[in-house]
């Protein structure tokens, strides 16, 4: 083998492309929220990421992955390389950066802070996930909690000094969070005594800060059964009394051994085994599962991006790979004598990594206008944008979560295949990077509830009013490709599957109206995939535009390379993706019944 | 105590670096920038010097407007205000040299500290004609005999230590042989090694204040000094090709070659 080559994590021209070439992200900074950025604030913030992504986390990510955390006598230790890094990511002030500077965050736009974080996930994904569950723990306080506990606890989660954690998933309730049974008693002292056992909880106990707090759902006693009778409450490790911390009643019975994201520790918890364990509730009583939700967008928006950074880092790795390793000859050469050449040489060698190029980047895209429509739903000044966009995020973000998780599952599947044999074995890293990515389908809501979520709720509510903002938005994308002379198929294409889901989900939502929900949601799965296919495929017009554009004014030949990459993937994204989308609406509109019909003993 | 340090705006490497067909410089179209890796270092010392002791880092560069972009990431990094030097045109390390002695006039730092060269040309000149034409001390090429990030290292005594009455630096340098310790009296002028410290990450709150810190611009005529070069470049060509290896048969033929071809045995 020759020298090790660097892997650059995620493709810095790429970001910036999509960054402001695509997206236009010095615009945000006309609304008066993000008045203090430019693009200046942005480039500097995404190198210091970039930079302390390449140089700290990801020169250690096999080493973490290599020896989890440990529970000693009840106490959690994670890596010590990690306890290096960790004051380093707390100082790039990633944790407040989106939040106002009324809690000391820097109205950072999420769009940047999002692929600024995206360098850190690919880096190491453990490593970033105290970041991300620190600041949506702080973000719930802050959207839902007094100002005394905002004091208590938001204001150490912001400041990373104590981190965060979100406890909702008991043994016996995950995607049916109805059902949790965690107790929580209310005493005089204006505290409520929790009392319960939960599982799966990430970061909830370690050694990398002095206090843990999490966002607790529990059922208040008296509280009606079912999602409305579940709260929301703040419960620390550690408690402070008389002003020092002192033990909270929270035990950390086992550690999940994982597959992947082996770098922090999921934990098993039991609350109030002594009956001394103090929650407080944050917010309204009875409404913890909203509260939650209300937060989710952010927090599936992260899940997705985990999907896209960790297939980045496996394309990155693959193609670095497939640039050195020689193997064979090309069909049309008989010599065997000749070199042999490259790997990436080989016709089904590009396809490969077309292919997950053409996720990667039709990934990030997606999630960075997923970003970007947050921002706006958040921060835009006009009335009715904000609520456009809000219509938009609300309708994109289970897509942006599940197709990451599910396309990035294999596309790092695809980085392990170019890797042949070795990919197989654990001296190279394809396998860790698989064994990173399948969570993406299991948490924030397995791609299954994503499904349902998407056409039972969002594609559906109010008429399909977001669904036609979305083809609004497609459609303008379309006028802009016929402008720019692209291959008039891609468009077609792209037109033809767009048409396909607004019929199919008209037809779905009637049958759903006619009382036939069964029918209406039978193929959930396929319509997500379908949405998927149509919201890349749109991603990647986009893109082919830009580049097209690009083109046209001229250019050195290195930016010709660059924008001739993202012709080809959205060329191969409408020949080879958005064909499949008819077949799969076809699908949804038959309710075809051979599994939801299917009887149990017939399996 | 008063530092200034300097940030020379350079093409960042990792950016694809192709010299003009007619030799008269490098293609800058597309072409990234940043800090002199070995100005990062010496923006981190001069802060790690003034959070122990006191005073502010005050940074300095030469070069068109652009150069602010370096000026704002040292800033971010820490550094109280900044200095530029707006001058367009070549310059050789005579030149710069001959601009920083008037800017250290000027603002009568205790100590200088810039990078032992700059990564695009690589001359490594510039602090030894700072020093001695403002007639100062000088620790060139200082560093550390291990990254300072290990444990190990953190506990042991810094590379650049001011003494208790604050009138000399002991400045540890990388020589051929290991690490030569010298004394400087103050006001003296440091120059930086790649080992001597890791660069902190610009952090978003240090990025917000930079926005609002100083940058105040100088030109070389109010300072006085013609930045007529004395080094001339000429030509730029890119390395040759490296030629394809040969094969060896045996151990005998290798030997054979070693010593009669490349004559090392
Ligand atoms: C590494 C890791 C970290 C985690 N971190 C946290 C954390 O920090 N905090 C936390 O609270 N939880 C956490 N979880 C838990 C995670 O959120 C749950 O595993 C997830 O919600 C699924 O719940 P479950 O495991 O009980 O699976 P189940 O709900 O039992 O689901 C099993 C299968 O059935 C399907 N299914 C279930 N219900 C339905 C339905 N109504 N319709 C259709 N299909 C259905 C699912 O799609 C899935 O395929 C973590 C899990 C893992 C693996």
């Amino acid at each position: 083998m020759s020298a090790p080559r660097a892997n650059v994590l995620l493709d810095d021209r790429t970001v910036e492309f999509i960054l402001y070439e695509m997206l236009d992200a010095e615009a945000l900074c006309n609304l008066p929220d993000f008045g203090e950025h430019n693009r200046h604030t942005f480039d500097l913030f995404l190198t210091s990421a970039r930079t302390l992504a390449r140089r700290v986390l990801f020169p250690n990510y096999r080493t973490i992955d290599a020896a989890p955390p440990v529970l000693r006598d009840g106490r959690v230790y994670v890596h010590p390389l990690l306890k290096t890094a960790w004051p380093q990511l707390v100082d790039l002030g990633l944790i407040s950066a989106t939040r106002g500077p009324e809690v000391g965050g820097a109205q950072l736009p999420l769009l940047v802070a999002s692929l600024a974080s995206a360098y850190l996930m690919a880096g190491n994904l453990s490593a970033y996930g105290f970041i991300g569950l620190t600041s949506g723990a702080a973000h719930l306080l802050e959207a839902f909690g007094s100002t005394e506990l905002k004091a208590r606890f938001m204001a150490p989660l912001y400041a990373g000094e104590w981190t965060g954690t979100m406890a909702l998933t008991e043994p016996h309730a995950g995607s049916s969070l109805g059902d949790i049974r965690t107790r929580a008693t209310p005493t005089r002292a204006g505290h409520h005594l929790i009392r319960g056992e939960k599982v799966f909880i990430s970061a909830a106990a370690h050694d990398l800060a002095p206090n843990v707090v999490q966002m607790v759902l529990a059922r208040a006693d008296g509280a009606p059964a079912g999602s409305h009778g579940v709260s929301l409450f703040a419960v620390p490790n550690r408690r402070e009394e008389d002003g020092t911390l002192v033990d909270n009643d929270v035990a950390v019975s086992g550690l999940v051994h994982k597959i992947g994201w082996r770098g922090l520790p999921s934990c098993v918890l039991r609350f109030g085994e002594r009956d001394d364990c103090h929650g407080w509730l944050v917010g309204e009583p009875n409404r913890g599962l909203g509260q939650m939700f209300q937060m989710m967008n952010e927090a599936r928006i992260m899940v997705g991006l985990n999907g896209v950074a960790t297939a980045s880092v496996a394309y990155q790795e693959a193609l670095g790979y497939a640039r050195e390793r020689t193997q064979g000859r090309l069909q049309s050469q008989r010599d065997p004598e000749s070199p042999q050449v490259p790997l990436l040489a080989h016709a089904d060698v590009r396809r490969m990594l077309l292919r997950q190029k053409a996720i990667v980047e039709g990934g990030l895209a997606l999630l960075a206008s997923t970003a970007r429509l947050a921002d706006l739903a958040a921060h835009a000044t006009d009335a009715e944008e904000r609520q456009r966009a809000k219509l938009l995020l609300d309708l994109l973000t289970p897509v942006a979560k599940s197709f990451p998780a599910e396309a990035g599952f294999e596309s790092t599947v695809l980085a392990l295949q170019v890797h042949g044999g070795y990919g197989y074995s654990s001296e190279y890293l394809p396998e860790a990077f698989l064994r990173d990515s399948k969570l993406n389908s299991l948490h924030e809501g397995t791609t299954g509830i994503q499904g349902l979520d998407l056409l039972g709720r969002k594609a559906v509510a109010g008429g399909g009013a977001a669904l036609h903002a979305l083809s609004d938005e497609v459609s303008r994308t379309l006028a802009r490709a016929r402008a720019c002379e692209l291959d008039p198929t891609w468009a077609e294409q792209l037109a033809e599957a767009l048409a396909e889901l607004v019929e199919t989900t008209t037809a779905l939502a009637a049958r759903g109206a006619a009382g036939d929900v069964d029918s209406m949601l039978a193929h959930s799965h396929d319509y997500l995939t379908l949405f998927g296919l149509v919201a890349v495929g749109w991603q990647w017009l986009t893109m082919a535009c830009v580049a097209q554009e690009a083109l046209r004014r001229g250019g050195k030949d290195e930016a010709q390379a660059f924008y001739r990459g993202k012709l080809a993937a959205a060329q191969y994204w409408a020949v080879t993706e958005l064909p499949r989308v008819a077949g799969l609406a076809a699908l949804c509109r038959s309710a075809e019944g051979s599994f939801s019909r299917l009887e149990p003993d017939w399996l | 105590m008063k530092i200034l340090v300097t940030a020379k705006r350079v093409e960042d490497p990792e950016s694809k670096i192709k010299v003009k067909a007619d030799g008269s410089g490098i293609v800058q179209e597309g072409l990234k920038y940043k800090m002199n890796p070995f100005d990062e270092i010496a923006v981190e010392e001069g802060l790690r010097l003034t959070a122990k002791h006191g005073g502010e880092v005050v940074v300095v560069s030469i070069g068109p407007k652009d150069v602010q972009e370096q000026l704002r990431h040292a800033l971010a990094m820490g550094a109280a205000r900044a200095v530029w030097v707006n001058h367009p045109g070549p310059l050789d390390p005579m030149g710069a040299a001959g601009l920083l002695q008037k800017v250290v006039e000027k603002e009568k730092p205790d100590l200088c500290i810039l990078g032992k060269q700059s990564i695009d040309d690589d001359q490594g000149q510039t602090g030894q004609y700072l020093a001695e034409w403002l007639g100062w001390s000088q620790g060139t090429f200082a560093s550390k005999l291990d990254s300072l990030e290990s444990e190990a290292e953190k506990a042991k005594a810094p590379a650049i230590e001011l003494s208790a009455d604050g009138k000399t630096l002991q400045v540890v340098r990388e020589v051929d042989s290991g690490l030569a310790t010298l004394a400087c009296s103050l006001p003296a002028v440091v120059t930086t090694d790649l080992r001597l410290n890791q660069p902190r990450y610009a952090s978003l709150p240090g990025i917000m204040k930079a926005k609002n810190k100083p940058i105040e611009e100088l030109t070389p005529a109010g300072l006085g000094v013609d930045v007529g070069l004395q080094v001339e470049v000429l030509r730029m060509s890119p390395p040759p090709p490296r030629k394809a290896g040969v094969k060896v048969g045996d151990v005998q033929e290798l030997f054979q070659k070693l010593k009669n071809e490349a004559k090392v045995l």
